[in-house]
């Protein structure tokens, strides 16, 4: 059989790839966030943190080496270069070097994000080449020194045996002063790993061992000696009582030295109180650093030390969780979601059951039985979105990451603050949430958040605040984006909308009216197209994302002050109450939880105005509109006694005009698949059991088509 | 044709129902199309596209779409769009009859829609050199003809069909 080379993405063993390296990747940028803090704090860099990172991308390497992904691989290999320079004390943690990383992290997930699509990678190749030789410039080995080591007592062919990492940490050590010493012990040869071990533990809790070298010497044939190079703030006769190992003998080779030559004052306190500061040394943080012998995995004592107070969670979280592909979270959920079907055709037939006379105390087994599958059935579905919620934090933590790189590219001091993020969301939601949320936050720290000297002469402080904040209200999760900046230019953004013809001069608007603008396509408040945050496209894509996720996104600012944008959620799109109604021969479904009321009328409490339809709902002129209308229905019989549904999203209400009220069930939204990607109005459809779909209101959007003052005819 | 169950796969169709067209392309490479009829002519989609076929079932129309789009169906717990390739290849409607069948095929990113058909003959195993390209026909839908015995069957473009339709 033919195949014709399909473009058509990813096949299983891509996706595994994709899986496993985008763990590597987390991990990484979770690092490396920790190193930029390091960094930016000033104090020393953790060289578990570099060498851990080193440690990913070489299993990032060998991943892509054993996927055959030629172009992953490389680019790894280059990363794996740059942070053994790092680990090496080769390059400096400076900005050029920090954005290599930065760049290629990017650059990783772009090209996961297309592994299965030829050209995409194809067009990729030339990012990745001009990559590779900024990287490659970047990292060009200086000149060996040699004479450093001179002055060290110690045996040049131990010297030698050195490898470049060793040296590099004895290097750093004898630049900080410390006493450099030779313990030597020897072991029985049956049992010297535990000896050694102990040996070595011991040191650790003094120093820093740097090398462990086997050395030859007169020793009986059974025995094995052992010599380790040692860098510690003790001098040799303290180190030697406090590891207190008899049979070690320990031998200074270089004496410590006075005040260390660079390095900033730090200000973080020492982890051991007792540690003996230099006479003249300013005090450092301490840093006790295992070398790690083998290549794989931490060793406990890794996570609790760590300086300047820098956590490293990471490899908590992993080892508490498993890793589920999404796919089969769905698959999950839609098997719920068909039990929940045909328990509402279940619950249909049993009321009919206990209605028949003869059957009616089988009926009522029955029903009990149903009662009981109910409760257990509705426990399963809590149970299993449960599963499908993750917190916040991993899109807040990309978010971050893109503002720490913006605030260079821009040249602002901007602060921000992230609350709630452990506030949980389904899945899908929160993947589908890092587009706005980041182009949200990208616009203030673009339009709104002013150039310090602005900031200064508003009287504000120079440093500007962005604070993201997430939190639960009811069945809905709100993320609400808020900075102190310059708030939202009323008239320009007036002026931007009439010159664009969505409002026509002289037109009154009110201030919600007016701040509502900046959602409008084809409007945007700066002159000039910024590279971070382009045009005003972003708004109104932004609030139709939102929308389809079945949220609604608000504004408010205040000029001078700034502004607040919120987006409020759903917590689940999964499984919701919905009414289910009947216009002439069709069946809608309206979500409940946007059902304020509902009420049966009389069609001649309908009044009319401006050429719409009005109720008077307790006072309050709500306006009606016609499903049949709305959606160009095959036209209806006159219906004397309609129901009027009151729909409300914010603070706007709309009551709906429809014919009958069916049932309330429980309802699983599916997307509508095919060609026309979505149908204004429509959220999607659900199957009541009898498999013919019944379409699911998008109670947002026609709210939002009522009051809108331009509507299409 | 037509199995007594409720949706029949289009392997089985195949298995049952594949012709050997031309028995000398050993050395060609062949393709396997899926044939079926409109307005008593027959076309084809290519089999890899096709994820089952089934009968006619009662669709949910959506409101202010293009008549292309007869509506949705529900397809074992997920809702697709069927298309009337009546409407498309603009062709007179007609009545469901019980040799009506949705093809459901599988489209961009994964999705997939039906298309509505008055029948489904059977599966073709053909050479590629049995496939005329056809450049700028009438309705844009045809990609191909394919020479069988004395008929020409039409090879449709499903990603120009798709297309047009979410234009409209």
């Amino acid at each position: 059989m033919a195949q014709r080379k399909s473009k058509s993405g990813p096949s299983k063993s891509d996706r595994e790839f994709v899986s496993e390296a985008e763990e590597i990747l987390e991990v990484m940028r979770s690092d490396i966030a920790d190193l930029g803090d390091q960094r930016d704090r000033g104090g020393e860099i953790d060289p578990d943190l570099v060498n851990r990172l080193f440690r990913s991308a070489h299993s990032l390497k060998a991943l892509a080496g054993l996927f055959r992904f030629d172009p992953i691989q490389d680019l790894a290999h280059r990363l794996e270069d740059i942070l053994d320079g790092l680990r090496l004390g080769r390059v400096a943690t400076d900005d050029l070097v920090m954005g290599l990383i930065d760049d290629s992290t990017q650059m990783f997930a772009t090209l996961l994000g297309h592994i299965g699509d030829s050209d995409a990678m194809e067009h990729l190749s030339e990012a990745i080449t001009s990559l590779t030789h900024r990287i490659e410039n970047a990292t060009r080995e200086p000149e060996p020194r040699d004479e450093e080591f001179d002055s060290l007592r110690l045996d040049p062919s131990l010297l030698r045996a050195l490898t470049e990492y060793e040296e590099h940490r004895l290097r750093e050590n004898i630049r900080r002063g410390r006493c450099i010493a030779l313990v030597s012990a020897t072991f029985e040869i049956i049992s010297f790993e535990e000896g050694l071990s102990e040996l070595s533990q011991a040191i650790r809790d003094t120093g820093e061992v740097l090398s462990t070298l086997p050395t030859p010497g007169e020793t009986p044939e059974s025995q094995i000696n052992f010599s380790l190079l040692v860098a510690t703030e003790f001098s040799p006769e303290e180190l030697a009582s406090r590891i207190d190992f008899p049979t070690a003998s320990v031998e200074s080779v270089l004496d410590p030295s006075p005040a260390p030559t660079t390095q900033p004052p730090p200000a973080a306190t020492p982890a051991r109180a007792e540690a003996p500061a230099q006479a003249e040394a300013p005090p450092e943080p301490e840093i006790s650093v295992e070398i790690a012998e083998s290549e794989e995995g931490l060793h406990e004592g890794d996570l609790e030390r760590a300086p300047g107070g820098v956590q490293i969670e990471s490899l908590k979280s992993i080892s508490e969780t498993v890793r589920v592909d999404i796919r089969k979270l769905d698959d999950l959920m839609n098997l719920v979601g068909e039990l929940v079907i045909q328990r509402g055709a279940m619950g249909e037939l049993i009321s009919q059951l206990s209605l028949s006379a003869s059957a009616s105390r089988l009926g009522n087994e029955f029903a009990k039985v149903h009662k009981a599958l109910d409760r257990k059935l509705r426990e399963l579905q809590s149970a299993v979105l449960e599963v499908r919620m993750v917190p916040l934090r991993q899109v807040f933590e990309k978010v971050s990451r893109v503002v720490r790189r913006l605030r260079r590219d821009l040249a602002k001091d901007v602060r921000l603050d992230i609350r709630g993020a452990d506030t949980e969301l389904d899945k899908l939601i929160v993947e589908s949430l890092v587009d706005p949320l980041m182009h949200v936050v990208r616009n203030s720290l673009d339009h709104a958040i002013e150039a310090s000297e602005e900031r200064i002469a508003a009287g504000k402080s120079v440093v500007g605040c962005i604070s993201i904040e997430a939190f639960q209200r009811g069945n809905h999760v709100v993320i609400a984006v808020k900075d102190d900046g310059r708030g939202i230019d009323l008239a320009a953004l007036r002026a931007r909308a009439e010159a664009a013809g969505l409002v026509s001069p002289g037109e009154a608007l009110t201030e919600k009216e007016s701040l509502d603008l900046i959602f409008a396509p084809g409007v945007s408040t700066r002159e000039e197209v910024t590279e971070t945050s382009g045009r005003g496209v972003g708004m109104d894509v932004v609030r139709s994302n939102l929308t389809a996720l079945g949220g609604v996104v608000e504004v408010e600012s205040i000029a001078g002050r700034g502004t607040t944008i919120s987006m409020t959620l759903p917590i689940t799109l999964a499984i919701i109450q919905s009414l289910i109604v009947r216009v002439g021969n069709q069946r809608f479904a309206v979500p409940l939880n946007a059902v304020m009321e509902t009420l049966m009328i009389d069609v001649s409490e309908i009044q009319h105005s401006e050429g719409r339809e009005l109720l008077n709902l307790r006072g309050d002129a709500i306006q009606v509109r016609r499903l049949e209308q709305l959606f160009d229905l095959p036209s209806v019989a006159p219906n004397q006694k309609p129901y009027v549904i009151v729909i409300g999203m914010g603070d706007q209400r709309v009551g709906l005009l429809v014919d009958r009220l069916e049932s309330q069930q429980d309802t699983v939204i599916k997307p509508i698949q095919g060609p026309i990607s979505a149908v204004r109005g429509i959220a999607g459809a659900t199957d009541l059991g009898d498999q013919m779909p019944v379409l699911v209101l998008d109670v947002s959007a026609l709210v939002e088509d009522a009051v809108r003052r331009r509507e299409a005819a | 044709m037509g199995s007594g169950s409720e949706t029949s796969s289009w392997k089985e169709l195949a298995r049952a129902a594949a012709v050997v067209e031309d028995a000398s392309a050993a050395s060609e490479a062949l393709r396997q199309l899926l044939m079926f009829s409109i307005a008593d002519t027959p076309y084809a989609v290519p089999v890899e596209s096709v994820r089952e076929i089934v009968r006619i079932r009662p669709i949910t129309p959506i409101p202010r779409v293009s008549q292309c789009v007869r509506g949705v169906i529900s397809l074992r717990g997920e809702v697709l769009q069927v298309i009337d390739l009546r409407v498309r290849l603009d062709l007179p409607r007609a009545e469901v009859t019980r040799a009506t069948r949705i093809i459901v095929i599988s489209v961009r990113e994964g999705s997939l829609a039906g298309l509505l058909v008055d029948a489904v003959t059977q599966v073709l195993r053909v050479p590629e050199s049995a496939l005329m390209p056809q450049a700028g026909s009438e309705t844009d839908a045809v990609e191909a003809l394919c020479v069988r015995g004395k008929q020409f069957v039409s090879l449709i473009n499903l990603e120009r069909i798709l297309d047009v339709v979410s234009d409209h």
